[in-house]
C-alpha cells in the first residue's frame, strides 16, 4: 500500500527494481541527500563571507572556487533535477493511468546513472564555476578534477535525455485511451514540457562539453582564444541549452503547485487550458531569451532587443500562472497545512524573483546588475524562493503516501517560518549588495565599506535560519518517517478530495486490473 | 476508486527500515569522503594539455631571440650597489586609476628605478590601497607576469591584504626594460606598472638618452653596419645573427659628428634609426634615420647617413621596420660627454 513498502521487501529490492514508483523514490531519497549536501556547502559560503579578510572557514581560494562551483551543480544536477524526476517517475505514469513509465529499464538506468555522474562531481570538486567558461576551464583548470566535471556532467546529461524520453513516450503514448491529452493533469504536463524541452535544450550542451574536453587536451581549439577559437562560442552553446533548464528547473516545480493549491483550497483549478497554455508557451519561449545572460559580450544592439523581448515574453505566461493559482485560491476553503503554506509562500516569492528578472532582462540595468550579488540574489530566489518552496511542499504533500506515516505540523510551520524568513532576508539582501557593487564569486572582500559588510552579515544570518529550517526538516523527515503517526490513508489532512492510491502502486508487479 | 478498499494491511515504514536507509546513505557519503580526503591534492594536480601548449607559448614569447642583449628572466648575481625602493599600492578613490605610491598620472606615480647590471634592488612595498594586490618584477612588456623568480610578495591566488606589507630584492642579470608590477590580472593596465631600467656592459652608468641636440664639435667619426638576417629568418642582427660581433656598440662623443654606411646583404626590407626606445620605432632622434617602413632599403641596396650626436646618454640603433629589433636589430649607440 504505502509506497515504500508496497509489501516489505528489503531495501536491496527497491534498489533494483525497475518499477516507477521504487525508481522515483530512488530519484527522491537521492535528491533529497544532495539537497543536504550542497545546503552544507552553502552554510560554509555564507559563514566564510560572514566577517571580510578573515580565513573563517576557507583557507584559501581555490577551495573556495571549488566549493561553490560544488554547491552549485550538487543543487541544480544533484538535486532540482533528481526530485523533479523522482516526483515525476512516481506521479506521471498514475496521472495518464498506466501501469509504469514506458520503457522501465531505461527509467531505472537513467536513475543509475546519477550516482555516477554524482561521483564524479564530488570526488573530483572542480573549480571551473558550474557555467565553466572558456578560456578558464580549458587552459588553466586543474586536472583530473576538471576533466571529472565534464565527463560527470556528460552522464547526468544523457540521464537527464533518456528520461525526457522517456517521459515523453509515457505522457503522449502509453495515456489511457479515454483521457484527452488536454485533461491530463498539469504535473503531467509540467514534466512532458520540460522533456521535450531537454530532449531540444540538452545536446548542445553536450556538444560543447565534448568540444571542451578536446580543447582541454590540446586536440583543438574551438573555445580556446591561444589556438584561434572563440571563448563566446562556448557561451552561446552553454546557455542554449541552460536559459531553456531554467524553466526545465521551474516548471515541475509549478506543476507541483498546480497539485497542491486546488486539492488545499477545496475547489477545482480555475482554467486547466490556461495551465497548458502558459506551460507550453514557457517551453518555446525558454529558447528565445538565452543571450540575455551575454549582454555584456559586446553583442550589438539588435542582438540585445531581439533577446531583451524574447525575455520579456515569459513575464504573461508565467503571470497566468499566478493568476491562476490566485483565482483558484479565490472564495475556496483554503486549509493551510505544510504543503499549502510552502506552496503559497513560492507563489509570493516566484512573484518577487520575476520581478528582479525584469529588471535583468532590461538590458541598459543589466550592465549595472551583470556580475554583482544582484544575480547571485536573483537566481536562488528563484532556485529557493520557487522551486525549493515548491519541492519542499511537494515532498510534504508525498510524505504520508511514501511512509504510511503523518509529519508533525508544527515543526512543518517552524520550517515554513525559518524558510521563508531566511531566504528573504538572505536574498533579498544580496540584490541591495548587488547594487552596492559587491562582485559575485568573490573569496573576500575590502573591509573599507561598511555596507558590503553589513549587508553580507544579514544575508549570512539569514541563510543561517534557512539552514536551521533544514535542520528541522532532515530531522522531521527521519523521525516521522520511523515514528510519526499513522496517517489516514484515504485523506491524510482531512480535507476530502482525491489523494493518489492507484491500483499500479499496490501492485507493483504487473496486475494492473482496471482503474 | 473509492476510499473503503483498505481490506488488506497498511504496511508503513518502520524505525528498522529508515536506520537501514540512513545506514547505506551515509556509508556511501563516508567511503566517498574517506576517498576525496585521501586524495585531496591529486584532484587538481595538473594543467590541461591545452593549458601547457599555451605556457610553452608565453614562455618563447617571454624569452628574447637577441643574443646577450634584452631582459633575463632569471635574477643576477649582486655585485653592484644596493638600491632602497619603498613602494605603495594605492587605487584613486573612483577605482578608475591604480598605480604605485600615487594613482597613474598623479605626480609620484610609478617612479622608474635606472640600475646597473648586478645592482640589487631592495623592494619594501606596502599595500596602501582597498583592494588586493601581489607585486612582482617581470621582463614581459604586458600581462601578469610570468614574474622573475625570487621577485613575487604574494600572488594573484593569494594576494596582499590592504595594509600588508613585504620586501623582496631584484638583482638585474642583464641590460634591458624590466617592469615591477601588480600580479593580480587587469591591475598593470589600470596603470600599477612601473619601468625598471638596467644598463649593463659598455653602456653601464649611464642613463637613457633624452634626444636633446648639441652643437657640432667637427670631429668626425664613420662607422658601417649591415642588415643581416639568419638563412631560416629567426634571428636578424647588424653585422651578424647573434654570433660575435653582432650588434656592436657604437661609442660617439656629444657633438660628433656620425656617418654611418649602411647596406642591405638580407634578404628582407630594413630601414635604419636612432631612437630613445627600441620598441618604439617612432621615437628617433637627431633626425638620425635612413629610410622608412613605408619606404625602405631594398635587398642589396646601400646608403650613407650623417647626423651629429645630441646629448650625452644610452641610445639604440635599430631597424625601425616594426617587429625587427625585437628580433635582434638593437644595438646600443652610447653618446659621452
Amino acid at each position: 500500500m504505502v509506497l515504500e513498502l508496497q509489501k516489505p521487501r528489503p531495501v536491496w529490492q527497491i534498489m533494483f527494481s525497475t518499477h516507477h514508483t521504487d525508481v522515483g523514490y530512488l530519484y527522491l531519497v537521492f535528491g533529497i541527500t544532495f539537497l543536504f549536501m550542497g545546503g552544507v556547502l552553502a552554510m560554509i559560503i555564507r559563514t566564510h563571507l560572514f566577517f571580510p579578510g578573515q580565513n573563517v572557514l576557507v583557507s584559501d581560494s581555490a577551495t573556495f572556487n571549488r566549493i561553490f562551483t560544488v554547491h552549485g551543480l550538487t543543487m541544480l544536477f544533484l538535486f532540482a533535477l533528481p526530485v523533479a524526476n523522482g516526483i515525476g517517475n512516481i506521479l506521471v505514469p498514475i496521472m495518464v493511468r498506466y501501469k509504469d513509465m514506458a520503457y522501465p529499464k531505461l527509467n531505472a538506468i537513467a536513475f543509475w546513472m546519477n550516482p555516477v555522474g554524482a561521483a564524479l562531481l564530488w570526488l573530483g570538486f572542480a573549480d571551473t564555476t558550474w557555467v565553466s567558461y572558456a578560456p578558464y576551464s580549458i587552459i588553466r583548470a586543474p586536472g583530473p578534477a576538471a576533466d571529472m566535471f565534464i565527463f560527470g556532467m556528460k552522464i547526468l546529461g544523457i540521464s537527464s535525455i533518456l528520461s525526457s524520453i522517456n517521459f515523453v513516450v509515457t505522457v503522449l503514448k502509453c495515456k489511457h485511451p479515454d483521457l484527452p491529452l488536454r485533461r491530463v493533469p498539469l504535473f503531467a504536463w509540467s514534466m512532458l514540457t520540460v522533456s521535450l524541452m531537454t530532449i531540444v535544450a540538452m545536446p548542445t550542451y553536450a556538444a560543447a562539453l565534448i568540444m571542451m574536453l578536446t580543447d582541454r587536451l590540446g586536440l583543438s581549439g574551438f573555445f580556446n582564444p591561444f589556438a584561434g577559437g572563440d571563448p563566446i562560442a562556448y557561451l552561446h552553446l552553454f546557455w542554449f541549452t541552460f536559459h531553456p533548464e531554467v524553466y526545465i528547473f521551474l516548471l515541475p516545480a509549478i506543476g507541483m503547485m498546480y497539485e497542491i493549491i486546488p486539492r488545499f483550497s477545496r475547489k477545482p483549478l480555475y482554467s486547466q487550458a490556461s495551465g497548458v497554455f502558459a506551460f507550453v508557451m514557457l517551453g518555446i519561449i525558454g529558447f528565445a531569451s538565452w543571450g540575455h545572460h551575454m549582454y555584456s559580450t559586446g553583442m550589438d544592439f539588435t542582438t540585445k532587443v531581439v533577446f531583451m523581448i524574447g525575455t520579456l515574453a515569459a513575464v504573461p505566461a508565467s503571470g497566468m500562472h499566478v493568476f491562476n493559482f490566485l483565482a483558484t485560491m479565490w472564495g475556496g476553503r483554503i486549509r493551510f497545512a505544510a504543503p499549502m503554506k510552502f506552496a503559497v509562500g513560492g507563489i509570493a516569492l516566484f512573484f518577487s524573483a520575476g520581478a528582479g528578472g525584469v529588471l535583468n532582462s532590461a538590458m541598459p540595468l543589466d550592465f549595472i546588475s551583470h556580475g554583482t550579488y544582484w544575480v547571485v540574489g536573483h537566481m536562488h530566489l528563484f532556485l529557493i524562493g520557487t522551486i525549493g518552496f515548491g519541492f519542499v511542499a511537494m515532498i510534504y504533500y508525498m510524505f504520508p503516501y511514501v511512509t504510511g506515516r503523518m509529519y508533525n505540523e508544527k515543526w512543518a510551520s517552524a520550517h515554513f517560518v525559518l524558510m521563508f524568513w531566511g531566504t528573504v532576508q538572505t536574498f533579498f539582501t544580496q540584490h541591495l549588495l548587488g547594487l552596492e557593487g559587491m562582485p559575485r564569486r568573490v573569496y573576500d572582500y575590502p573591509t573599507d565599506f561598511t555596507s558590503w559588510t553589513q549587508l553580507n552579515q544579514i544575508s549570512t544570518v539569514g541563510a543561517w535560519l534557512i539552514g536551521a529550517s533544514f535542520v528541522i526538516f532532515l530531522a522531521s523527515l527521519i523521525y516521522y518517517s520511523a515514528k510519526g503517526k499513522p496517517a489516514n490513508m484515504d485523506d491524510p489532512w482531512g480535507i476530502g478530495g482525491k489523494y493518489y492510491y492507484p491500483v499500479s502502486a499496490k501492485n507493483p508487479h504487473g496486475g494492473h486490473s482496471g482503474y | 476508486m473509492s476510499h473503503s478498499e483498505h481490506d488488506e494491511t497498511i504496511y508503513r515504514t518502520t524505525p528498522r527500515r529508515v536506520g537501514k536507509m540512513l545506514a547505506i546513505i551515509i556509508g556511501i557519503q563516508v567511503i566517498g569522503g574517506a576517498i576525496f580526503f585521501t586524495h585531496y591534492d591529486y584532484w587538481n594536480s595538473y594543467l590541461p594539455e591545452a593549458g601547457k601548449l599555451q605556457e610553452q607559448q608565453m614562455e618563447q614569447a617571454a624569452v628574447p631571440s637577441t643574443s646577450g642583449a634584452g631582459p633575463s628572466s632569471t635574477q643576477g648575481t649582486f655585485t653592484g650597489k644596493e638600491i632602497h625602493v619603498n613602494l605603495k599600492f594605492i587605487e584613486s578613490p573612483d577605482f578608475k586609476s591604480y598605480g604605485f605610491n600615487a594613482p597613474k598620472g598623479s605626480p609620484g606615480a610609478d617612479p622608474e628605478i635606472d640600475v646597473n647590471v648586478g645592482d640589487k634592488i631592495d623592494f619594501s612595498v606596502t599595500n596602501g590601497g582597498k583592494s588586493f594586490h601581489a607585486f612582482a618584477v617581470t621582463a614581459s612588456t604586458s600581462g601578469p607576469g610570468p614574474a622573475i623568480d625570487g621577485t613575487t610578495i604574494g600572488t594573484a591566488d593569494n594576494p596582499m591584504k590592504p595594509g600588508d606589507h613585504g620586501a623582496v630584492s631584484f638583482v638585474p642579470a642583464s641590460a634591458g626594460t624590466y617592469y615591477y608590477i601588480c600580479a593580480v590580472p587587469g591591475h598593470r593596465e589600470l596603470g600599477m606598472e612601473g619601468k625598471i631600467v638596467v644598463g649593463g656592459g659598455a653602456a653601464g652608468g649611464l642613463a637613457a638618452g633624452t634626444g636633446g641636440t648639441a652643437p657640432a664639435n667637427g670631429n668626425k667619426v664613420s662607422y658601417s653596419l649591415a642588415f643581416e638576417i639568419s638563412p631560416d629568418f629567426s634571428k636578424y642582427g647588424f653585422n651578424g645573427t647573434g654570433g660575435a660581433g653582432t650588434n656592436p656598440d657604437i661609442t660617439v662623443h656629444s657633438g660628433d659628428t656620425v656617418t654611418i654606411h649602411l647596406s642591405n646583404p638580407s634578404k628582407s626590407f630594413h630601414a635604419f634609426g636612432i631612437v630613445t626606445d627600441p620598441e618604439n620605432p617612432s621615437s628617433v632622434v637627431w633626425n638620425a634615420a635612413f629610410k622608412s617602413p613605408d619606404s625602405p632599403m631594398k635587398p642589396g641596396e646601400t646608403g650613407d647617413m650623417t647626423f651629429v650626436a645630441g646629448t650625452p646618454g644610452l641610445y639604440h640603433y635599430i631597424c625601425t621596420v616594426p617587429g625587427h629589433a625585437a628580433l635582434g636589430m638593437d644595438g646600443h649607440f652610447i653618446v659621452e660627454k
